[in-house]
């Protein structure tokens, strides 16, 4: 299986009393076990001629089967960044069918979450010509 | 206002049929503004004695809503494989589940609370919020 890690560094010299400094690194692998993730969409880039509502970007498993995730046990994760430029197009990333907001992604600003395959993961665009990418590190049901 | 910088590296010698590495580096800054965010709760971080059950880790009421540019980050400090931490949004809106080890950073409206589920005993987590206030 293949062996992925994902860091984060959080750092500031002055949003508190003293510089802040956090790297974290994590190898990803399938749920409960240390056996690598296995599947990778690549990085999809995309410019949306149009403002986009509810675009879905990450399909969760159906009941056709013919498409999503596995889910429930699982450690998928998400990648979604606005590529866009300037500082006011924003993307909305939202959960499921209600389209319940997680958030907004600024120009630059990127998000990278755990992923558990049964809600789609959508975005609303707040502009013209915005470009987003995303991706999926994901496990099949091969042990 | 203070400059916070937010970097994600991924990398991988084998996940595809060549190296993948990715580096992306953000600058936190107010919503539709370069002007950075000027909000932190530090970094929180818990062993629950019990396993959870929706337990608010991040009060809406505390933040800003709507045209927001906050961000969460939720690290598992556990250790071994399989102690989860499931990471929900108000409501049981499911995020996923965070394993030992696996960190999540995610913008934050402020509109819904953000909750956590343990199923084990001493499970640990880290989190904090950087978020915007009201000054221009």
């Amino acid at each position: 299986m293949a062996t992925i890690t994902a860091t984060i560094n959080l750092t500031s010299p002055d949003i508190t009393g003293d510089p802040l400094n956090l790297s974290k690194t994590s190898v990803l692998n399938k749920a409960a076990t240390a056996t690598g993730l296995d599947q990778f969409t690549g990085i999809t880039t995309v410019v949306y001629a149009a403002a986009q509502t509810a675009r879905c970007i990450v399909l969760a498993d159906d009941a056709s089967g013919l498409s999503g995730y596995a889910d429930t046990s699982v450690a998928h994760k998400v990648y979604i960044k606005n590529s866009s430029t300037g500082s006011s197009d924003f993307v909305t990333v939202e959960l499921g069918g209600s389209n319940i907001i997680m958030g907004r992604l600024y120009p630059g600003d990127w998000c990278f979450f755990p992923y558990d395959g049964t809600l789609d993961v959508d975005i609303d665009t707040s502009a013209a010509n915005m470009k987003v990418e995303y991706a999926v590190f994901s496990q099949s049901t091969a042990s | 206002m203070a400059t916070t910088t937010a970097t994600l590296i991924l990398s991988s010698a084998d996940v595809t049929g060549h190296n993948f590495s990715m580096t992306q580096t953000a600058t936190l800054t107010k919503a539709a503004s370069s002007t950075g965010l000027d909000e932190f709760t530090g970094i929180t971080s818990r062993t629950y004695a019990g396993a959870q059950a929706n337990t608010i880790i991040i009060a809406k009421g505390d933040y800003v809503d709507t045209t927001v540019s906050h961000k969460v980050y939720i690290r598992n400090t556990s250790t071994g494989n399989s102690d989860y931490i499931l990471v929900e949004l108000e409501d049981d809106v499911i995020v996923g589940r965070l394993y030992p080890g696996d960190w999540m950073f995610i913008p934050y409206l402020g509109v819904l609370n953000v909750e956590v589920t343990t199923i084990a005993t001493n499970v640990s987590i880290e989190y904090g919020v950087f978020s915007q206030s009201t000054v221009s």
